[in-house]
């Protein structure tokens, strides 16, 4: 028996503030930790905002890899990356590497688009009602939505392939 | 009868009594909520001073009362509290001050999803090993951004070095735990416990049991893979800058966590609570989970440190092969039915 009973409003309000106002102090933090830290409370709100969704899962991963491990990039960046005021920036492209990103860039939208015209009438179009059980999320995703899984995972791969460019040191 | 506004004393007291006795309360404050939590976190500072004093052929703490000392975390807590907390010069003293208040409320929110026995746990979440694993990935930052706070540079480095440790051991911990996953069929720490009624997972997971041993030493910041401590290089590491209770504080979450992390491998691999009827449940998980933190503590007395890349080339070479063949092996384990006398 609960004692007293929390509007789902209230819920609602309460979570939509302190992700704006993290989302807000994220941009306008003179120090750029503090936008850091602003940036990972308003992705814990993000993550109230899907437990209150009934989407538990969903909110331990956004906890577990955007506030975890965007976090940690951000001040990966910010502190290791840090330019001298006045410097140029001078990383423009080798010769080679501008039309291969372009290629692929070109490649993947046409491979989207066309597995999206081929497949889109035969998709559903409702969601599954209720909330969803974890065991039965690999499943759904593999049998009812197997194409945007395959496009997700070509994303991924060129997200992946691209942070390999990047970081790949010139000897 | 209990009404909610309460009017006459009669009713505040009913109330009173029915918050106090209620299940909700009991777990959260008594067992395995606070009090609970707050004494096996003293005990374990004696037992590791003891322990690591009798390995190295030294008697340990013995003078502060009780059976060898064993009031010794009393005397150390008052000592800390009266001692000045010192705030470097253009600290940044929010963040500072914060901080170690995050990592001991990070270290104790897990435990809300940690079964000590089949009705002793405060919030039987489906997704409790997930939520396990999104709290304690949230440390390397809160390490780095305490680090930051302390506006000194051997701070910095020792918290630079926790972030590239979360890189080696994180994915390795996440696989060797799929393992355990795919045998119990749920990510529920009380059905991964229901599970194993027949079988400890540490049999047909053994590999996994290793790698996420191993991974969690990293992940505890344990010897030897106390890289962001690191006394002889970084004086003390990402807290070196602390003192007083802010030391006492951040000596508080650190000891939670890896009593955080025994009882996890104790839920995961040695059967949970199950063990003989003669004595009750959340007893043979506390005794499991003091025997995992044993093992925990011995290497400190015994390993030198690695560096910083040994420990990443390890992790992504060894650790995660070896976790993602046994990912493998468990499928064919499972298709193959040989543990279907398990119940598996």
């Amino acid at each position: 028996m609960a004692l007293i009973d929390i509007p789902p409003d209230l819920t609602f309000v309460a979570l939509a503030a302190v992700t704006i106002i993290g989302a807000i102090l994220a941009l306008q933090a003179r120090e750029l930790i503090y936008g850091a830290v602003a940036l990972a409370i308003s992705f814990i709100g993000v993550a109230g905002f899907f437990v209150s969704l009934d989407a538990p899962y969903l909110a331990m991963l956004q906890i577990a890899i955007y506030v975890g491990a965007i976090v940690v990039l951000i001040l990966f960046t910010i502190m290791l990356v840090r330019r001298e005021v006045g410097e140029e920036a001078k990383d423009s492209p080798q010769s080679g590497e501008g039309s291969v990103g372009l290629w692929l860039a070109g490649l993947l939208s046409l491979a989207i688009s066309g597995v999206a015209a081929l497949a889109g009438p035969n998709m559903p179009s409702t969601l599954p009602s209720g909330s969803l059980p974890v065991s039965e999320l690999g499943p759904t995703l593999a049998t009812q939505y197997p194409i945007p899984l395959i496009i997700l995972a070509l994303l991924m791969s060129a997200t992946l392939i691209g942070a390999l460019v990047l970081a790949k040191v010139e000897r | 009868m209990v009404v909610f506004p309460p009017t006459t004393p009669q009713e505040v007291i009913a109330l009173i009594l029915y918050i106090i006795t209620s299940h909700t309360f009991i777990t959260i404050i008594i067992f395995p909520g606070f009090i609970h939590l707050t004494l096996v976190v003293m005990f374990l500072t004696w037992y590791e001073r003891k322990l690591l004093a009798r390995i190295q052929l030294r008697i340990g703490p013995l003078y502060a009362g009780g059976p060898g000392g064993i009031l010794q975390p009393i005397a150390d807590g008052v000592k800390l509290i009266f001692k000045e907390v010192m705030i470097p010069y253009k600290a940044d003293k929010p963040l500072f001050l914060a901080m170690p208040l995050m990592l001991v409320l990070f270290a104790a929110l897990p435990f809300a999803v940690i079964p000590f026995g089949q009705h002793w746990v405060i919030a039987n979440l489906e997704v409790g090993l997930v939520f396990l694993f999104a709290m304690t990935s949230l440390f390397p930052s809160m390490i780095l951004i305490f680090a930051w706070a302390s506006n000194s540079k051997f701070p910095f480095l020792g918290g630079l070095r926790s972030l590239f440790q979360q890189v080696a051991y994180e994915i390795p911990m996440w696989v060797a735990a799929l393992s355990v996953v795919m045998l119990a069929g749920s990510l529920n720490l009380t059905n991964i416990v229901e599970a194993q009624s027949k079988i400890w997972f540490i049999v047909p997971a053994f590999l996994s049991f290793i790698v996420f041993f191993i991974a969690i030493m990293a992940e505890l910041e344990r010897l030897p893979f106390d890289l962001p401590e690191a006394e002889p290089e970084l004086v003390a590491g990402w807290f070196t800058e602390s003192s007083g209770a802010v030391f006492m504080v951040i000596f508080l979450g650190l000891y939670m966590k890896v009593y955080l992390m025994s009882s996890l491998v104790t839920v995961l691999f040695l059967g949970g609570w199950w063990g003989p009827a003669f004595l009750p449940q959340p007893v043979w998980f506390i005794i499991k989970t003091l025997i995992v933190a044993t093992f925990m503590i011995i290497p400190r007395g015994v390993y030198p440190r690695l560096r910083v890349d040994m420990l990443i080339k390890t992790g992504w070479t060894r650790l995660l092969i070896i976790a993602l063949a046994n990912v493998f092996l468990t499928i064919l384990l499972i298709h193959s039915g040989i543990l279907s006398a398990w119940g598996i």
